[in-house]
């Protein structure tokens, strides 16, 4: 009877074409959506070469170490470039400006450099500060030069080579050691959070099957209910067939969407590749004991209570981050509670811990988090649906 | 008239359907609306930075962390390394700074010590990596002219004593534009999502089988019937368009009394009237309730993704934003984003508007057309 039950649950699952849309294709239909808006995002964050303009003045034509150190940083051949300049005189630089083809321009007018910018951003503002550091840089070899110089004369040097002396001070200056080490980790994709949220969602409304499932062994809820209800069979076997037919396609769906964001869209989730699966099942199981609290708790018709499944998992995915990636940090850093009772953070949050953290703590945190949300969700269910007695229907 | 009360009647039952994306719209068109000051003269940029300090009451260290602080948004986290390493990921901070312990004296002694730093690697991060270098370079400089830690101190911080002059021609509101414009690109998702929607359900209620056949016996002429529905129609999505256009002038506020406000407004007209179109089109298409639902999700989500309703335009892809080309949405949203940066109003800089306007208009008639060919050949029920 077990297998009996559980082969019939399959095939008419599987043949509820809505079901089927909302649950394999729509979630891949939305990572690729995702994949196509997001996919340059970080790219376009990137400190890109920032275009200028500089007005070909003789002042700034006099000013060596200005025109020496645009000339550098606008160099192609320099790895740190970071302008890519055009020296044109006033009218052509405000046109450009006007055109939006430069961020800004530099004049030197009375031996001050000065910018003008459109508006304020961050490219105006290094543009800016860079400025102010070559200016600065020559304020600071003048007055190593001078107290040098003191020296020299102080040691009774009279015959000083300035230019030299200017030169050697100049390349000090420039080739001073900064120390610096970056230890940050470099898995800090941060758009990854959102197909985390779409296997989330994904593994939610796979709670939809079991919901589905268990209103056709329910006698108030379907004909073939009131069937199963006066058969001579044990209840226990029925739902549980049923259950596992649909927790058998909802995993089939998220193996799907796995297999395409994995392949097709190249997302990232991290090296662990059983832990992943376990997640994936372990989500997977949050979502089927979730529809079956709906199916049973609620008495209300199929439409409903899909609708109610689907407001839950959208709600919780938009805690986690799908509708804005700021929102899950804005939740777990000023209402954590919110999130670790929230099933689809729980998801999100697992692979995001197997992505960017080398530890495992809190990937299993989220993973025991899931198991004890699901044990609840099933004990509630077990509770309501046992012992049902129907007077009338 | 009957047809007319019939239309309102539907209406009403999914005022729900209507509640949740105007609701929705609220939430997202507030959530990325934090008022701010406006102001014509330069504002510098700063980078969101966190400093572990680990040496801490040190004049040489605490000159450092005045110098970041002065020019960086300082960001107050948990004093824990997974609240930090959580604040990079989600670019709340975009640059950690570790200063070792023994910083000070290590410097001092001329060792140069090493600062570990943590960075998203973006514009941000790298201003700040600038600013953060270019103290190093210069306290190195000194370290060497003298040893002593006040002396040290007051040469650094003349030498990073330079202003340079900066002048900002713009004269726009940038910031309360890109609200407006914010506001508005959004609304393509409401629009499309909400009202197509619903207009499609309530048509697909007009034509279910039983009541179309009903329809066609009753008295009414066919053609009155149909006039009928389409002009209430035209009046549920004008009504929903009003309802939006004064909901933005409560959030937005100022602005929308301006020019541009005024060009947002006939532009998201356009709009509404074209999706009406698409609406028709749809529901003259699917009679399945569920698979319309499905339908309209996927046209609506996928024009507001890949056209920047949600995503600004200058982050899509190039190649994707010439596939956006073929949808509406894409010229109703480049029209919000040619706004923003519209300093004069005259014929010449209307010229681009106008034609995307156009454009919009172009596609409504040819999804009218579709429609009609559409339902005249259905129009016969076996």
């Amino acid at each position: 009877m077990f297998i009996h039950n559980f082969i019939y649950s399959f095939k008419t699952l599987f043949k509820n074409k809505a079901l089927i849309f909302w649950t394999f294709a729509f979630p891949i239909i939305l990572g690729t959506f995702f994949n196509m808006a997001f996919s340059n995002i970080e790219n376009s964050e990137k400190l890109n070469i920032i275009q200028i303009a500089i007005i070909d003045n003789e002042e700034f034509k006099n000013n060596e170490i200005l025109k020496k150190s645009f000339e550098e940083l606008s160099n192609e051949s320099n790895e740190e470039r970071m302008f890519n300049t055009q020296y044109v005189t006033e009218e052509k630089a405000k046109e450009l400006l006007e055109n939006d083809e430069i961020v800004g321009y530099l004049k030197v007018e009375d031996e001050e450099p000065n910018i003008i910018v459109k508006e304020s951003g961050i490219n105006e503002t290094i543009f800016k500060y860079i400025v102010e550091e070559i200016n600065a840089t020559s304020q600071i070899v003048e007055d190593i030069a001078k107290s040098e110089i003191e020296k020299q004369i102080m040691a009774g040097n009279v015959n000083l080579d300035y230019e030299k002396l200017y030169e050697n001070i100049i390349e000090e200056v420039q080739n001073q050691e900064v120390n610096l080490n970056n230890i940050s980790n470099s898995n800090l994709s941060y758009t990854m959070i959102e197909f985390y949220t779409l296997i989330a969602m994904a593994c939610l409304y796979g709670g939809i099957f079991g919901m589905v499932a268990i209103n056709q062994n329910l006698a108030n809820m379907s004909s073939k209910g009131k069937r199963v209800a006066v058969a001579p069979i044990s209840k226990l076997k029925l739902v549980f067939s049923s259950v596992f037919a649909s927790y058998l396609i909802a995993l089939i769906g998220l193996a799907l969407l796995f297999i395409y964001t994995i392949f097709v869209l190249k997302v990232d989730y991290g090296n662990n590749l059983p832990l992943i699966i376990l997640l994936g099942i372990t989500g997977s199981l949050a979502g089927l004991s979730m529809g079956l609290v709906v199916g049973t708790v609620f008495k209300t018709n199929e439409n409903t209570k899909t609708g109610i499944l689907i407001a839950v998992t959208m709600f919780g995915c938009f805690l986690s981050g799908m509708m804005g990636i700021t929102m899950k940090y804005i939740v777990d850093k000023n209402v954590p509670i919110l999130n670790k009772i929230n099933p689809a953070n729980m998801i999100t949050d697992g692979f995001y811990s197997l992505y960017y953290y080398d530890t495992l703590d809190r990937f299993y945190f989220n993973l025991g988090s899931l198991l004890v949300f699901s044990c609840i969700m099933i004990l509630v269910s077990y509770i309501s649906l046992r012992r049902q007695k129907y007077d009338s229907i | 008239m009957t047809v007319f009360k019939t239309f309102f009647k539907i209406v009403n039952k999914y005022k729900f359907t209507i509640l949740l994306y105007t609701v929705m719209l609220i939430i997202f068109a507030g959530f990325n609306m934090q008022t701010s000051d406006n102001s014509m003269s330069f504002v510098a940029s700063k980078p969101d930075v966190l400093i572990a300090n680990n040496d801490e009451n040190r004049k040489l260290t605490n000159n450092l962390v005045n110098y970041i602080e002065s020019n960086c948004n300082i960001i107050d986290i948990e004093d824990t390394e997974e609240a930090r390493n959580d604040a990079l990921f989600y670019r709340d901070v975009n640059y950690i700074i570790y200063i070792p312990e023994n910083y000070s004296r290590d410097f001092l002694d001329g060792l140069n010590p090493e600062i570990e730093i943590k960075s998203t690697g973006n514009g941000e991060s790298s201003y700040a990596e600038m600013m953060l270098t270019r103290y190093i370079k210069i306290a190195n400089i000194y370290q060497k002219e003298t040893q002593n830690e006040e002396e040290l101190i007051d040469k650094i911080n003349n030498a990073l004593l330079n202003e340079v002059q900066i002048e900002v021609t713009s004269k726009l509101d940038t910031d309360n534009l890109s609200r407006a414009t914010f506001y508005y690109n959004f609304l393509n998702y409401i629009i499309l999502a909400g009202c197509v929607y619903l207009i499609c359900l309530i048509l697909s209620s007009f034509r279910e089988e039983k009541i179309r056949k009903r329809t066609i016996i009753s008295s009414m002429n066919y053609k009155k019937h149909n006039r009928q529905l389409l002009l209430s129609n035209a009046i549920l999505t004008i009504i929903l368009w009003i309802f939006y256009v004064i909901l933005s002038f409560i959030l937005i506020g100022d602005i929308m009394f301006g020019k541009h406000g005024v060009i947002l407004i006939i532009n998201s007209f356009i709009f509404s009237i074209c999706s009406l179109t698409i609406a028709f089109l749809i529901g003259n298409l699917i009679n399945n309730k569920k698979a319309i639902n499905g339908i309209i999700n996927v046209v609506g989500l996928g024009s507001s993704f890949l056209c920047g309703a949600f995503v600004p335009i200058e982050w899509l892809p190039d190649n994707i934003l010439k596939i956006a080309h073929i949808l509406p949405s894409y010229w109703y949203i480049q029209t919000n984003e040619m706004v923003k940066t519209l300093e004069t109003i005259n014929l010449q800089t209307l010229k681009p508007i106008l034609t995307n306007m156009g454009i919009l208009l172009i596609f409504s008639i040819l999804f009218i057309i579709i429609t009609n060919i559409i339902t005249k050949k259905r129009r016969k029920i076996a």
